[in-house]
């Protein structure tokens, strides 16, 4: 097993070169200069040229490259243009909030998404059916941005139960601040639980149909006993697949929410440095970004063998 | 707490979920009153967070709105677009007009107890002309600016003196602009040993609280402020801080930001998006305020540009563009057009400044015929950042078209669109300039070398001279009459087209007494209390 994981980090640095490399050089493609967004419409020539000396913009390319890859080896990721901020205690601070919302709603939308998956499986072509489907179908055709919108006003505004706007932190406040995520992990979970059930069920309904579900059921087993033992662990595989890219796709950051909810976390730090070409920082968010997919799709790997003991590591 | 106690007689699942709902409910009214506490808190909004604390360095409007209420300098602009003591109780100027001495007023205090004197206006001075401090107007004082400062000292404890290179009639209007920090005169104290910057200790009614990135930022009031005498007047007048703390909240999202005022969970916003307008327009909880501020829209036009370099083809378009009509669907009614580069907040906006350009479509193809246009496409720059910006460019595009100009957009990001302005690479832009106080100003910004600074928009020797005849003269009179002639060139030439200056709208809870605009557009909450738990 340890060996197994040792030769999938091997394997992962080859793709974080790739990665670090081309969000160096992609974002500097984008045309836009960040002295220019901080000095403003009035900034004079000589002014810019003194930041872009100051922030080493004035280096050619494989020079700034060469110097931000030997400070990102040796852990540092550097300054943020716009704030001063150093770009990996900025990147962590937000990312545990990021975070926190992401895995509590994925894994509550994981869990509807088992049972509602399920349920509807095991009475397919059935109203209850057809109401799943139905259901997951227009949670999924629904905005994030939207629903997060329509939550904000019927329980922030219109029922007033839930705060939406100046979120604490939980070291602060932790009633408050846990009230502050009720809404975005809400929307998360509404937004994600469709496209899980989805799975969830055409897997069931692929393992229903084969011959071992039917052997259990003929050696007397009770509904309850078949769904859970037989078919559970074999049509929750290729939902855990899907777990792992919607878990590393959303702990990238989940901007929209993030903005309309006003949480400070990693999407809205990515969308707001890449509006202020802040390079260092959207440099380091991506390489960030990379590192929790790569480590996310591993440990969903590694849970494989959990649900199905015919894979295992070796 | 009501669903818990009707609950009776419901289903157990139903139960469950109302008693979820009001536990919800039971902690969200907890957290309500862990958030009241007996000092008075007023909530404003910021749309994003501010850049630093460092006034006029690294900066923003956010960040100048906030740092205003921190720091002070000499002089402040007055309502009225007037330059008026602030720290400085007077000054005078010497008979070649170079020298400016300023005396400063006596029992004002810095946030850390330590007494105002000269030698803190010549330190905070002397560290902004420093390059590594960034200061915004430096440049100003530059070779290519008003006047360079060749001195400034501080004879005795009251009086600083300051010397520049050449006259500067601009100068006290310079250290006033928001956007340089008001040359806010800051305590040494305020960086480190090696210079580094920590926090800014000023002199202002309220001193930086905590300030949590990308959350809020808390202004707690000083005690010990000594304001000027009069009712509050611009950045100047009497400043009483009126609450015991004020909370800048970052809300990114306009809608979430007027839901949130709705609520009562903000009690101020400052400048609301028109297209929320139809939100809160009657309702008893909120109260509209609109002011015309010296912002102004414009459309730009590289008259570098083969194409564009014949001021036919500009004149052209330029007719083809109902102000009017553009103003009203850009901005919702809420902004009135204007055509001239002199903001109508001015003093020298005069009728005949006023005077809008009437459409006319057939003098408009005649024209582009006459400058041998053959219906090529040009095209137009915008952004979606600002979504005025962006309406305005589909308007300008559908109104030329009727005259066979043909326009294509190009909409790009903030930072490209900036970027494009400063290199001078664009056809046609649509752009807005922050308020200047000073119709002189906002010539300035148009008007210079190309060859220079491509970023300039109107490169005629003839214009630059009456720009230095503006900025050289104090006489209101001598004043008028350039800007008029600058005025006349300006739709001759048409290197612009300006479209409208805006208005600003401000949303505030119906207990809030005390906040009103000015068309410096700058959040202003000194002055600014409450009357009431609900309404006065």
């Amino acid at each position: 097993m340890l060996s197994y994981v040792a030769r999938r980090l091997l394997l992962a640095l080859p793709t974080l070169v790739l990665v670090a490399l081309a969000v160096f050089f992609l974002i500097r493609l984008a045309p836009g200069d960040p002295a220019l967004v901080m000095l403003g419409e009035g900034a004079d020539k000589a002014a810019v040229a003194d930041m872009h000396r100051e922030l080493g913009l004035d280096q050619p390319l494989p020079a700034q490259f060469l110097t931000w890859a030997g400070h990102v080896a040796r852990g540092d990721l550097g300054r943020s243009i716009s704030s001063g901020e150093p770009v990996a205690a900025l990147i962590l601070t937000r990312f545990r909030l990021t975070a926190t919302v992401v895995v509590i709603a994925v894994t509550l939308a994981t869990f509807i998404a088992v049972c509602a998956g399920m349920l509807a499986a095991w009475r397919q072509d059935t109203k209850l059916d057809m109401a799943i489907v139905g259901a997951s179908t227009l949670v999924l055709a629904i905005p994030s941005f939207w629903l997060a919108l329509l939550l904000l006003l019927l329980f922030g505004l219109k029922l007033g139960w839930l705060p939406f706007v100046g979120y604490v932190p939980f070291s602060e406040a932790p009633v408050q601040a846990a009230l502050f995520v009720v809404l975005p992990i809400l929307t998360l979970t509404v937004g994600q639980s469709g496209v899980l059930t989805r799975m969830m069920r055409s897997s069931a309904i692929e393992v229903m149909q084969l011959e071992y579900v039917t052997h259990a059921r003929a050696k007397g087993l009770s509904e309850a006993a078949v769904l859970r033992r037989h078919v559970f662990p074999n049509a929750f595989a290729p939902t855990l697949t899907l777990v792992g890219l919607t878990l590393g796709h959303l702990l990238g950051g989940i901007a929209v929410i993030e903005t309309v909810f006003t949480l400070p976390g990693l999407g809205r730090l990515m969308v707001d440095s890449i509006l202020a070409r802040d390079y260092p920082v959207v440099q380091g968010c991506l390489l960030f970004t990379a590192v929790v997919y790569i480590a996310v799709n591993l440990v969903v790997d590694l849970c494989y063998p959990i649900f199905d003991p015919r894979v295992t590591a070796s | 707490m009501k669903p818990i106690v009707s609950m009776g007689g419901c289903s157990p699942p139903v139960r469950r979920a109302r008693r979820a709902l009001g536990w919800i409910a039971g902690l969200a009214a907890l957290a309500a009153t862990q958030g009241a506490a007996a000092e008075t808190l007023l909530r404003a909004r910021l749309a994003s967070d501010i850049l630093s604390t460092e006034p006029g360095g690294r900066r923003d409007g956010n960040t100048d709105d906030v740092l205003a209420h921190v720091v002070e300098g000499l002089v402040a602009y007055r309502e009225n677009g007037e330059v008026g003591p602030m720290l400085a109780k007077s000054w005078t100027i010497s008979p070649d007009r170079r020298t400016y001495t300023f005396r400063l007023r006596t029992g004002v205090t810095f946030h850390n107890g330590q007494p105002l004197t000269a030698a803190d206006v010549v330190w905070s001075i002397k560290r902004y002309l420093q390059p590594s401090t960034h200061w915004r107007c430096a440049s100003e004082f530059g070779p290519q600016g008003i006047g360079r400062i060749i001195g400034v000292a501080g004879p005795d404890p009251r009086t600083v003196v300051l010397t520049l290179d050449r006259p500067a009639p601009l100068l006290l209007q310079t250290l006033a602009r928001p956007d340089c920090g008001q040359t806010g005169v800051l305590h040494p104290s305020s960086v480190g040993p090696d210079g580094t910057w920590r926090a800014p200790i000023g002199t202002g009614p309220f001193m930086i609280g905590a300030w949590k990135r990308n959350q809020y930022i808390d202004l707690v009031r000083f005690p010990r402020y000594a304001s000027l005498p009069g009712p509050r007047d611009g950045d100047g007048g009497g400043k009483h801080a009126l609450v015991d703390r004020v909370r800048f909240i970052v809300i990114p999202d306009s809608s979430a930001a007027r839901a949130a005022l709705l609520r009562g969970s903000l009690d101020v916003i400052d400048s609301l998006s028109p297209t929320e307008l139809g939100g809160v327009v009657g309702d008893r909880r909120v109260r509209l305020q609109y002011a015309a501020t010296g912002d102004f829209w414009l459309l730009m036009l590289q008259t570098r540009d083969p194409l564009l370099a014949d001021a036919r083809l500009r004149r052209a378009i330029a007719l083809t563009i109902d102000s009017a009509a553009l103003t009203k669907a850009v901005t919702w009614g809420t902004s009135r057009p204007d055509n001239s580069p002199v903001p109508s907040t001015s003093s020298y906006w005069t009728p005949f400044q006023a005077r809008l350009r009437k459409v006319d479509l057939a003098e408009a193809r005649r024209l582009a015929r006459a400058a041998g246009y053959r219906g090529q496409a040009i095209r137009l720059t915008t952004n979606r950042r600002f979504p005025q910006m962006f309406d305005a460019a589909i308007l300008i595009q559908a109104m030329a078209r009727r005259a066979g100009i043909r326009f294509t957009i190009d909409t790009v990001d903030w930072a490209n669109e900036v970027q494009r302005y400063s290199a001078g690479d664009y056809q046609g832009l649509v752009f807005s300039f922050s308020v200047r106080m000073d119709p002189a100003m906002d010539f300035d910004l148009l008007i210079g070398d190309k060859t220079k600074d491509p970023r300039k928009v109107w490169a005629s020797p003839a214009a630059q001279a009456l720009l230095d005849q503006a900025s050289r003269s104090d006489d209101p009179v001598t004043r008028q009459a350039v800007f008029d002639a600058l005025q006349r060139d300006f739709l001759q030439e048409t290197p612009a087209v300006v479209l409208f200056n805006a208005t600003r709208i401000s949303a505030t809870r119906a207990n809030v007494v005390g906040f009103k605009e000015w068309p410096a557009a700058q959040q202003r909450l000194w002055g600014v209390g409450f009357c009431g738990a609900r309404s006065c």
